[in-house]
């Protein structure tokens, strides 16, 4: 690639944002708030994909940018880059979620049973057009159960790993600042299972959803079958200087397994984000399971999935291709005009008589 | 996980601010260490294979506050530098056994309504479990 220095365009630019913003028009703490409080789902994705967890900040970012996700997502990856980290919690355990939604599509009578939660999945999808004409939308109320749910739910695969279905897993002791972390080290290949988790937590859901569906159509090797999945709100388990342990507060997370047979046993794929984003995980899930084997340069390949879904870098790579590439274009224009010009002049010489 | 410190980290925020107000004069002189905002890095743990990840930051309002050799910290979700600040005030507070019995009162209260919170949601979700039947 090549750049050359150009000038002007100056006054053009600086109208351009103004246009834009002028015509979204101005914002202000209502309108955040109206932001947050309307478009909860919204806010879940953009603090998933930002992997920086403040509704207030992924409202913020939404109101500033006009819901275009690509530039809310960035405002809030750059801003969290000028914020101090204070700690590393202690890693989240699937047993200590307050689960709102845990369903398994591969057991009907999991331990704990199936909890639907909230949820459109056997709702009928019709556009509610009469709040149109004026006529406002009230939901109908729940009606609550006599008895809680229990708040926190046993776990599906650990389940099945007492039944000899699957290999149960050996607890990592890593934490604290140990963890591998992609906002301090770079993504290699093959890559650190803690990368390639947290690359999917904070992947563009689009991407996952694309690449994940390739795989569940027949382009990967395993089908996927929802082992178990949770929408539920995790515990900050944060330090105090004396040593005690606390929770400082709760957030909202999603979180997979999905599986297939391997061999005598099942294969098991996992994946988690902020907020509640089912389609991502069942899909990040799905490249997990897939992923080990697979054949390089395909949809299910950790390298493939993983630097292809990653969206401030894809969506940014994809619209610098609009910015002046004048150098590159007239250098391919140029080597265009002399191959045809080549041709041209063999095709003359060998129109020619020898020389005698 | 100490119950005080996840409670008054969850406790609502204005009458946190309001009764923390009330402890300032019994309290003293106070040194502050640190009032900011930041990030807390959430690991969470992987049930395919046990390994510890990091799911993303989370946006944390902190406040460390010192009497003699005595600490008072608090530490809340978002960006609420007075509620921090309350929470270690009423930690400092028990801490050095600044009328405790009302910081302990306080407490309850706010631990109750939490539980009531929480069994509220609980009882709408029970209302989705699915009772299968086969045929």
């Amino acid at each position: 690639m090549a750049y050359v220095a150009t000038r002007g365009g100056e006054r053009a630019i600086e109208q351009s944002e103004r246009l834009f913003r002028e015509e979204m028009g101005g914002f202000d703490r209502d309108r955040v708030e109206e932001v947050k409080k309307s478009l909860p789902y919204l806010i879940d994705r953009v603090m998933g994909e930002a992997s920086l967890y403040d509704e207030d900040l992924a409202a913020l970012a939404l109101a500033q940018t006009g819901g275009e996700l690509y530039e809310a997502v960035l405002l809030l990856r750059a801003w969290r880059t000028t914020q101090p980290r204070l700690q590393v919690a202690a890693p989240i355990e699937q047993d200590t979620l307050f689960t709102h939604r845990r369903i398994s599509a591969a057991f009907k009578d999991i331990p704990g049973g199936q909890v639907l939660g909230p949820t459109l999945d056997y709702a009928h999808r019709i556009l509610a057009t009469d709040v149109l004409q004026g006529a406002p939308y009230a939901p109908e109320p729940v009606e609550p159960a006599t008895n809680p749910s229990p708040a926190y739910q046993p776990s599906v695969s650990a389940w099945q790993a007492e039944n000899d279905l699957i290999d149960p897993p050996t607890n990592d002791p890593t934490k604290g600042n140990d963890i591998p972390d992609l906002t301090r080290e770079p993504l290699l290949f093959p890559s650190k299972r803690a990368h390639t988790l947290q690359s999917l937590a904070r992947a563009e859901t689009g991407g996952v959803l694309a690449l994940g569906y390739a795989a569940m159509r027949g382009y990967g090797q395993a089908h996927p079958t929802v082992n178990e999945l949770r929408l539920a709100e995790a515990e900050i388990a944060v330090t105090h200087p004396d040593g005690r342990q606390f929770s400082a507060g709760r957030v909202k997370v999603s979180q997979a397994e999905v599986v297939d047979k391997k061999g005598e046993k099942l294969g098991i794929g996992y994946a988690a984000t902020f907020g509640w984003n089912e389609v991502k995980c069942i899909a990040a899930a799905t490249l997990d399971l897939n992923s080990p084997g697979a054949e390089k340069g395909s949809a299910t390949e950790e390298e493939f999935f993983l630097y292809h879904t990653e969206g401030v870098e894809s969506s940014g790579f994809c619209i610098h291709f609009k910015l002046p590439h004048y150098v590159t274009f007239q250098s391919s224009l140029d080597a265009m005009r002399d191959a045809k010009a080549k041709k041209a002049g063999q095709s003359k010489s060998s129109d020619m008589e020898p020389a005698e | 996980m100490d119950d005080t410190l996840s409670v008054l980290a969850r406790a609502d925020a204005i009458q946190l601010k309001s009764f923390a107000e009330t402890l300032i004069p019994d309290l003293g002189e106070i040194e502050v260490l640190q009032s900011q905002s930041g990030l807390v890095m959430l690991p969470m743990r992987d049930t395919a294979k046990g390994v510890a990840f990091h799911l993303g930051e989370v946006l944390m309002s902190e406040a460390h506050i010192r009497k003699g050799e005595v600490q008072g910290y608090g530490m809340r979700r978002g960006h609420d530098l007075e509620a921090s600040m309350a929470m270690a005030l009423v930690d400092l507070a028990m801490a050095t056994d600044v009328r405790r019995a009302d910081c302990k009162a306080f407490c309850n209260a706010q631990a109750e309504a939490l539980q009531q919170a929480d069994e509220d949601v609980l009882r709408r979700v029970e209302a989705t479990r699915v009772n299968m039947e086969t045929f």
